[in-house]
């Protein structure tokens, strides 16, 4: 006993000592983090192996996904242990700098004349450098050689470089179409803008539209695919369906080896009479507040940035660099974008900058689809974003929040005075406390795990703000929410529209979820059935595989042009002799809303199924033979006898089913997205995207879970309270069973 | 009304065969019973007979109607089962009125039949009370009352008394027989029980392992017993069976010893070849304590008041007779037994087939 109590003494010291340790051995160490792929990761690897041989310094690099290098870098460097350099594209910086993770370049001002002029720009603020440009990206016009004889003069003489007239199933040039970053070429070219200085919404006006129709034609007349990603920009250059692609350098990993190809700056459209100029990225060094501190750090930064990493990074990864003081470069590929850089626009870097492409992108979508005409669908745009951008609340006072808490609290406080004051109370208290052990530590558990991230939560939702200087709003938030931001109550994005929309959701589900599980469990639970085992186990999987894997696999089904189920409907309408165009399953509200109920439907009912069949096992069997003597056929037997009878054990399951579907997050977010333009986003999914993706705003995001909170609540206890309302109008007739065995008197 | 007539039912559950061609006339109006031990196949008769198995062979009719292949709710029958089986979602009203509201009745006739019926099993009291308030015996006649709303051609009960406590059992078995004379509609009635056999039937079968051992009236399948195993299924306590050889007139008991054993003096038979090997059955209740007769040696007695049970062994062979109260007789006494060669009945001793009737 004593044996094992020292070594465990010795164990837990060890591990203290193991926490510690490492800590100091940091010291030594840079940390790094990027979010590179392929030939940029390998040559940065490259590049720091030699950085460690020369120097002796190592550096741990971590790879982190796009998406999330945000939020996790101001986790943290909140925490103080971030990186002391990241990589990252300068559009962000105004998101990094409003989060307080970037720090300006130690010594910028030595740094500064070395570079392009837009590289320059793109990574200033305020005068002041906030990071060491390595790399400049933009798109450019990829050709296929073998198919085109090269560049041409003007957008609009494209098919005159053709050495052949193309195949069918193919367009002259394949593009993403349907996304600002791929339309800005056009858009700049007809002299509109994106943003202006003051951070106000540009894309709208004249310009801007005047873009849209171009781009519009350009569908109409086969020039274009009406909607294409980059996956199928890609298929569709390799090959050679599209000889002309408008995509950057990454494109090029992506093509096979051997493809006869070329690049060229972007041409003239004729009708503008400007050249094309996309959008222009450039990718830093960033310095933490703990990388700028350091000496190591900023070594190690003009490491990356000198000379000698610009010739490697270009030569390996065919980047462009931004620096202006390198020899020119033999490589076609690298010149040809670097001749781009020139007339490439910096992306905005400004926080509004990020906000400007959800409803540009929505707007993009519908008009090039054909739904809405340009100038409605961008000053929805620019509704939308100034929606967003709208000025935070003013802080509210708190006195009668407090006020309110502070009598309740009271109330409360007396409330409990006068329980302990109850003789009879204390004395079962007393009685019970060898009980309160017993339940203390679930308790415990339960309130640090449930019920204080739950108020935490609700309490978020009474403040508005940046996360890190969040400020007391009262009511403000719930107030937004329930008068739709002073826009009409039924719009696109309101509350209410949202919630009929998950009210639908939900019981369309339910629905389809009762009676499948209904139906298939009777079925199984027939005495007859062969192979009822192996049934069980097929019907159960639904239900066993994650359902992030299910949504994300149903969403490739339902997908345009590879999916499995607009294969099945082709081949469906070849058989009955119809020519059917593939359905587009997310450009509508009711094939989207559609996609997502099959796959709920799918993932939901083995729990209904395999409630029933419990529930039936409840119905007596003798019961359902004397409804066959007296004459019911098997239908009204299931719904006369055995429904009435299991619906009391069904319920329980079907209002969980309910609040589950309710809070289906992952199948709406996965499967459609909320796409077409959101509308079928639920109440969970839309709270979503308030916190994580329109800037941060938690407060209001929390706002909404607390609604979605009461709702369920309320809707949960509504039956309940119906029911004890019955019951206690019913109990008035109510008495006592009689006695056993009275005798009968048979009249004669 | 109607009669049943079954000829050569088979039904088999996997590779047992539990019917083995049953052949059963009830004539129209009548109260038949099946009794039987357990595993009979007097339930499953009975559920044949419902539609709630189907049969691998023979026939099922009412009156001229061929109902073998029919479905249940086509056979106008109605059942009242041994768990009573009421419908525990619905009121004793609306139990009641199940059958009729499918049919389609018009709510008038079904609230007169439902008033009628609840009068006859006094059932008004409970109408709106929900089946688990109720008692057993309260339940079973809510099950009666479903069954006689129906006004089918045809009333099953399956061991309807089996739940209830014997004081209970008692009652309600005069009552099913008042109600049936009341309503003159042909009833069969599964019970083991050989008394509420013996009381209610007007016509029993008894049956053994899946076939119909004999048909008849009570009084008469008591009286004369074809078979060994009728004649002792009935009777309480159960016929007395000792082994022995015709010799003339008199069938002589085997003895443990190679000596002479009694000798009980029977009836004329024609069957009772001398020297064969015979089963004598004797009721308790048929011997007389005599001078001159077979000797009883008592090991056991049983005092009940108004009469006493002797046990013990004729010839090795174990005896219970039935003593008037007023013998008095101890363990160890020799009586001697006279028998009226009316009352004694021969059976083969291998195929236990009567050698009388």
């Amino acid at each position: 006993m004593v044996r094992g109590l020292r070594a465990a003494w010795l164990g837990a010291v060890l591990c203290l000592v193991g926490l510690v340790v490492p800590r100091s051995a940091q010291a030594e160490t840079l940390r790094l983090w990027h979010a590179y792929r392929g030939d940029e990761k390998a040559a940065l690897e490259a590049l720091l192996a030699q950085y460690e041989r020369d120097t002796g310094v190592h550096v741990e690099t971590l790879n982190v996904p796009f998406d999330a290098f945000l939020s996790k870098l101001q986790a943290a460097v909140l925490h103080g242990e971030g990186p002391h350099l990241f990589i990252d594209a300068h559009n962000r910086l105004g998101a990094l700098a409003h989060r307080k993770v970037v720090a300006a370049v130690p010594d910028g001002a030595e740094v500064a004349p070395v570079l392009r002029e837009a590289a320059r720009e793109a990574v200033s603020m305020d005068g002041r450098l906030y990071g060491l440009p390595i790399s400049m990206k933009s798109v450019a016009l990829y050709y296929r050689t073998d198919m085109v004889t090269g560049p041409p003069d003007q957008l609009e003489n494209l098919r005159q470089t053709l050495r052949a007239p193309l195949g069918a199933a193919s367009y002259p040039l394949a593009y993403a179409s349907a996304s600002l970053y791929f339309h800005a070429p056009f858009l700049h070219a007809f002299g509109g803008r994106v943003l202006s200085d003051d951070d106000d919404f540009q894309f709208v006006g004249s310009e801007a539209e005047a873009s849209l129709r171009f781009v519009h034609g350009l569908i109409e007349d086969g020039t274009v695919p009406a909607s294409a990603d980059g996956a199928l920009v890609t298929q569709l250059f390799s090959s050679g369906k599209a000889p002309f692609a408008i995509s950057g350098p990454w494109l090029a990993s992506e093509l096979p080896d051997g493809l006869p190809y070329a690049v060229a700056p972007l041409p003239i459209i004729g009708a503008a009479g400007e050249p094309m100029a996309p959008f222009l990225t450039v990718e830093s060094v960033f310095f933490t507040p703990d990388g700028a501190a350091s000496p190591r750090a900023a070594e190690l930064g003009r490491y990356l940035f000198g000379t000698e990493a610009s010739i490697l990074r270009r030569r390996d990864a065919r980047v462009v660099p931004a620096r202006r003081d390198l020899p020119p470069s033999d490589d076609a590929f690298v010149a040809a974008f670097e001749a781009q850089a020139d007339t490439a626009v910096p992306m905005p870097k400004s926080m509004a900058g990020q906000a400007v492409f959800e409803p540009a992108d929505k707007a993009l979508k519908k008009v090039l689809n054909g739904t809405m005409g340009a100038a409605e669908a961008l000053a929805e745009a620019e509704f939308r974003f100034d929606d967003v951008q709208r000025p935070p609340p003013e802080p509210a006072s708190t006195t009668p929040a407090l006020l309110i808490l502070g009598a309740l609290m009271s109330l409360a406080a007396l409330a409990m005075v006068k329980r302990a004051r109850d003789r009879s109370f204390r004395a079962e208290v007393r009685r019970s406390l060898p009980a309160y052990r017993y339940v203390v530590h679930a308790v415990v558990a339960l309130g640090v795990l449930v019920f204080l991230p739950l108020s935490a939560g609700a309490a978020i939702s009474l403040f508005a703000g940046p996360p890190d200087e969040q400020y007391f709003v009262g009511l403000h938030n719930f107030w937004l929410i329930l008068t739709a931001r002073g826009g009409p109550l039924l719009a696109n994005g309101s509350f209410y529209l949202v919630l009929l929309t998950t009210i639908a959701w939900t019981l369309i589900n339910v629905f389809f979820h009762v009676s499948i599980g209904l139906l298939l469990g009777t079925l199984l639970a027939r005495p007859t059935l062969r192979f009822k085992g192996f049934y069980r186990v097929l019907l159960i999987v639904p239900w066993a595989v994650p359902n992030y894997v299910t949504a994300l696999a149903w969403k490739g089904m339902f997908h345009q042009q590879f999916g499995a189920v607009t294969a099945f409907q082709l081949k469906l309408a070849g058989l009955l002799g119809m020519n059917m165009e593939p359905i587009a399953w997310f450009s509508r509200f009711s094939t989207a809303f559609t996609a997502n109920i099959a796959t709920n439907v799918w993932l939901g009912f083995p729990f209904m199924m395999v409630v029933t069949i419990a529930a039936l096992t409840s119905v007596p069997k003798d019961v359902l033979e004397a409804a066959k003597v007296d004459g019911a056929s098997r239908w009204q037997r299931f719904r006369l006898v055995t429904l009435p009878i299991i619906r009391p054990n069904m319920l329980p399951a079907v209002v969980l089913g309910s609040v589950w579907t309710f809070n289906m997050f992952n199948v709406v977010f996965l499967v459609s997205g909320g796409e077409p333009d959101g509308s079928t986003d639920i109440l969970v999914s839309e709270a979503y995207r308030w916190a994580f993706t329109r800037q941060a705003q938690y407060g209001y995001a929390a706002a909404y879970a607390v609604l979605i909170f009461l709702l369920l609540f309320g809707g949960t206890r509504l039956p309940a309270w119906i029911k004890s309302l019955r019951q206690r109008s019913r109990s008035v007739g109510e008495d006592e069973p009689g006695p056993v065995g009275r005798p009968v008197e048979v009249k004669a | 009304m109607a009669a049943v007539t079954i000829e050569g039912l088979l039904k088999r559950f996997g590779d047992t065969e539990v019917l083995k061609g049953i052949d059963a006339e009830v004539p129209e109006g009548s109260f038949a019973v099946l009794v039987g031990p357990s595993g009979c196949g007097k339930s499953t008769l009975l559920r044949l007979i419902a539609g709630l198995e189907q049969a691998d062979g023979g026939s099922i009719r009412f009156d001229e109607r061929n109902v073998t292949q029919l479905e249940p709710r086509d056979r106008d029958v109605a059942m009242v089962f041994q768990s009573y089986a009421l419908y525990p979602h619905l009121s004793v009203r609306e139990n009641l009125c199940f059958g009729l509201r499918l049919r389609k009745a018009k709510q008038k006739d079904i609230d007169k039949r439902v008033d009628e019926a609840a009068s006859m099993l006094g059932l008004e009291p409970l109408l709106d009370r929900m089946p688990k308030a109720l008692s057993g015996g309260q339940r079973q006649r809510v099950a009666m009352g479903r069954a006689i709303v129906r006004r089918p051609s045809l009333f099953l009960f399956d061991e309807p008394l089996s739940n209830l406590d014997a004081a209970l059992r008692a009652q309600v078995r005069v009552d099913i027989r008042k109600l049936h004379d009341q309503l003159e509609t042909t009833s069969v009635y599964v019970t083991h029980d050989q008394v509420e056999a013996m009381t209610l039937a007007d016509v029993m079968f008894v049956m053994n392992r899946g076939r119909v051992e004999q048909a008849g009236p009570p009084l008469e399948v008591y009286d004369k017993p074809q078979s060994r195993f009728v004649a002792g299924f009935l009777g309480s306590p159960a016929m007395n069976f000792l082994d022995g050889k015709v010799e003339g007139e008199h069938v002589q008991i085997n003895s443990p010893d190679d000596g002479d054993g009694p000798r009980v003096k029977f009836a004329p038979a024609a069957k009772a070849t001398e020297g064969r090997a015979v089963t004598v059955g004797i009721r308790p209740h048929h011997v007389e304590v005599a001078d001159v007769g077979v000797p009883l040696k008592v090991t056991y007695t049983e005092a009940l008041g108004g009469e006493t049970y002797a046990y013990g062994r004729v010839a090795g062979q174990p005896i219970v007779v039935r003593l008037e109260a007023h013998e008095r007789v101890v363990p160890g006494d020799v009586l001697k037994l006279g028998v009226d060669p009316e009352c004694v009945q021969l059976f083969d001793a291998d195929s236990g087939r009567s050698l009388r009737w």
